[in-house]
This record gives structure tokens, sequence and C-alpha cells, in this order.
């Protein structure tokens, strides 16, 4: 009983491991990137266009946060473009409405002109770099009220979320093998106190 | 048989492996907490922003002559006895105005000096333990959508080595779990199909979003 956990623990602990390690090496690089990297400011691989005969969906000037989003759908799809609709910013005086479009290798902004029925079209083609970070930090708690609006962005935000389970999972297990292991207990032991202690240490100094 | 030296690298890659997780246990767990929670802001029980507490005042600022902004900032941040990272509004200032944030994990205030009064209005926001937590997830000083912000505190310095090392230390202990595994060969085949099934998921998103109509 007592061996059968063991070696059941031990199994799980690689196979999951193994799966989750892709995501893992992708949130811990996107670190150095998200903590290092200078943001660009200018776009070089940006291109624009301009479309006309947009047809634009009745009432989306009109309408706020979840709705005015999923009309807004409606126009990036007819663009050929997809991924998470961020904030939307609204120029009544112009009748005007700038849709930012971002996803993993793209960020687009639409600019709309709901009674002439045009928009224009910038889209920046980000970097490898560019997609991890957003990753990282996809969905995020930032518009809450329209966050999650492309299904991928859910999708993702399940796995990043099973992905903290199976390092909790992972952890725990880690501890449950670590002390099976008599001869690795105080060196282990020491080892995990002092990164406990440095924490603290440093977590106070920086809030306090 | 294995000879000695791979053994040896066996032992101390094992070793490596929980050693490392062990040391990083407790940071791991911040990390992977506070990130669920940066996912989840509907959840009511970690909302801190709803539970701040505010408070303003006013303050004459002593007369200075003409310095940089950030030397004004440093300046106005001493006499108030303020310490944090500085974080600037991304528009530009106006000649006769400074307005900054100074930042900490669970205190911010920000300042709106007026440079021709010789005053200064500061908001002081402190915030929960969970308000805490979510703020050292992001704290680097820098900003993505801010091309402007810079590290500007030694504290913030010395938590970004923390942030980069646990970065480090997984990476390792991801490489290590690797090498663990292939060493073990009846394993290789459903690790295989478990390590195959992470690698394709993760690629679509980090690759196949991008080409996704």
């Amino acid at each position: 009983m007592f061996k059968s956990l063991y070696v059941w623990t031990r199994d799980l602990h690689l196979y999951i491991g193994l799966f989750v390690s892709p995501f893992l090496l992708t949130f811990a690089v996107s670190v150095f990137f998200l903590n290092h990297a200078r943001p660009r400011v200018s776009a070089p691989s940006s291109t624009s266009a301009e479309v006309r005969s947009v047809r634009v969906p009745a009432g989306i000037e009109a309408a706020q946060g979840l709705e005015r989003v999923q009309l807004a759908g409606e126009v990036i799809s007819q663009l050929g473009l997809s991924g998470e609709i961020n904030f939307i910013r609204a120029v009544p005086k112009e009748s005007r409405l700038v849709i930012p479009v971002v996803k993993p290798g793209v960020e687009a902004v639409v600019d709309l002109h709901v009674k002439e029925g045009t928009a224009k079209v910038s889209v920046r083609k980000t970097t490898f770099w560019e997609s991890l970070s957003y990753l990282h930090r996809s969905p995020g708690p930032h518009n809450a009220a329209i966050c999650g609006n492309w299904v991928w962005t859910r999708a993702w935000q399940w796995l990043a979320d099973a992905t903290v389970y199976l390092v909790m999972f992972l952890s725990l297990s880690g501890i449950y093998l670590w002390a099976m292991l008599r001869a690795e207990r105080t060196v282990g032991f020491i080892l995990m106190i002092t990164g406990a202690l440095t924490l603290a240490g440093i977590a106070y100094a920086v809030i306090a | 048989m294995p000879s000695l030296r791979s053994q040896s690298l066996e032992l101390w890659n094992r070793k490596l492996h929980y050693y490392l997780g062990l040391y990083f246990l407790f940071f791991l767990w911040l990390f992977s907490i506070t990130g669920l929670l940066l996912n989840h802001p509907q959840w009511r029980f970690t909302n801190y922003w709803q539970h701040r507490k505010e408070t303003q005042f006013e303050t004459p600022l002593q007369p200075r002559g003409p310095l940089s902004e950030m030397d004004r900032a440093r300046e106005i941040m001493r006499e108030l006895g303020l310490a944090g990272e500085i974080d600037w509004p991304a528009q530009k200032q106006p000649q006769d105005r400074l307005d900054f944030a100074v930042n900490r994990p669970g205190l911010l205030h920000r300042v709106s000096a007026d440079l021709i009064q010789n005053r200064a209005r500061i908001s002081r926001i402190e915030v929960n333990a969970w308000g805490v937590m979510n703020m050292l997830h992001t704290f680097s000083g820098t900003r993505v959508t801010n091309p402007a912000a810079s590290r500007d505190w030694t504290l913030t310095t010395f938590w970004v080595i923390s942030m980069d090392a646990v970065a480090a230390g997984l990476l390792l202990m991801v490489f290590s779990s690797y090498y663990m595994w292939y060493r073990l060969k009846p394993k290789r085949r459903m690790g295989l199909i478990a390590l195959t099934a992470g690698v394709v998921i993760c690629a679509f998103f980090a690759v196949g979003l991008g080409w996704l109509r």
C-alpha cells in the first residue's frame, strides 16, 4: 500500500511534470522579457490599410461593455482579423471607434468610422518573445467586464489556471518524494527554510 | 553498466532538481497563487482595490531651482519621506506641474505638485494583503504599455533579481527533469506522449494562434 502510493506519486510527478513543462518554460522565459526588455515604441513591421464599405452593426456606438465588444467582433471578422478585443475607445464627435485586437503574434488597431462605414486597419506582427510575454500576462486583471471575449483567450486562461493547479500538485508531491529520502532531509529542510527566509526578507524590505 | 561519471552526473542532477525545488518552494507558491488571482479579478474575496484605504492631504514644498523632472521628484519624495518606485504618467508634464506616483507593493502615493505655488497634493492608497501579493507578482519597475517607465529604486532591482532567479531556477528544474526522465528507459514512451501533448498545445498558443484567421 505504502510502496504503491510512492510509485504512483513518483509516476504522476514525472508525467504531469513533463506535460506541464512547456507551459512552465513559457512562463519562466517570458519573465526575463517582462522584467528587462524595453517596450518597443515604434513598430517596424506594421502595415496599414484602408477598407471601404464595412458593414457596421446597428447600435455599436450606443452599446456598452461586452455588447459593444460583440458588435465590434462582427466588424473585425469582416476585416479578416481575429483575437481578443481590448478596451474600445469611442470618439463620439467624429463618430469613430478605435478597436484594439490582440493575439500572440499580432497586434491590430481598427479605426472604425461608423457613419462612413470605413476602417483604417493597422497590423503589427509581434516577435516570438512578445507573444510569450503576452501569454504570460493573458488574460490578466484588466478590463474584467470584457476580458475573455475570444474563445482562445478563455482556453488559455483555463490552461494557465491548470498550470497553477498542476504546479501545486508537483510541489506537494515533490515534497512527499523528498521526504522519503531520509539522507536528504536535513539539507533539504535547511534549503527550504533558507528559501522561505530569503523570500520573507526581500518581500519585507520591499513592502515595509 | 553506467560509468561512474554518468552515475555522479545523474546523482547531482537529481539533487539539483529537488534542492532548487525546495529552495524556491515558497517563491513558486507566491507566483502561482498570485498568477491565479491576477487571472480572476472577478473573485470577490481577493478584490483588494474595493477595500483600499485612501487618504489625501496637501503640503507646502520648499522652492527649488531648475531641476530635471527626476531630480525634482526625488527632492519632493525626500521632503515628504516617501520611498518606492517612481511611476510617470504616459503624457508629457506641463511646465508648472509635476505629477508622478511612488509605488511599492501595498502602498501607493500619487503626488501632484504645483511648481508655481510650491504645494503638493498627495493621495495615499493602502491595500490589504491580497493587494500586496498581487503587486509583488508584477512589481518590476517596467511597463509594457509605458516606454518611459524604468527601474529607479534599488529594492525594485533586488526584487527583480529574485524573480529572475526563480525563473532561472524553474528552467534548470525543467531541464534536470528531462535528463532524469531520459535516464529512465521504461518511462520514455509514456513520458514522450505527455511531453508531446504539452509541447503541441503550448506551441499552438505561442505560434499557431498568430496564423489563425
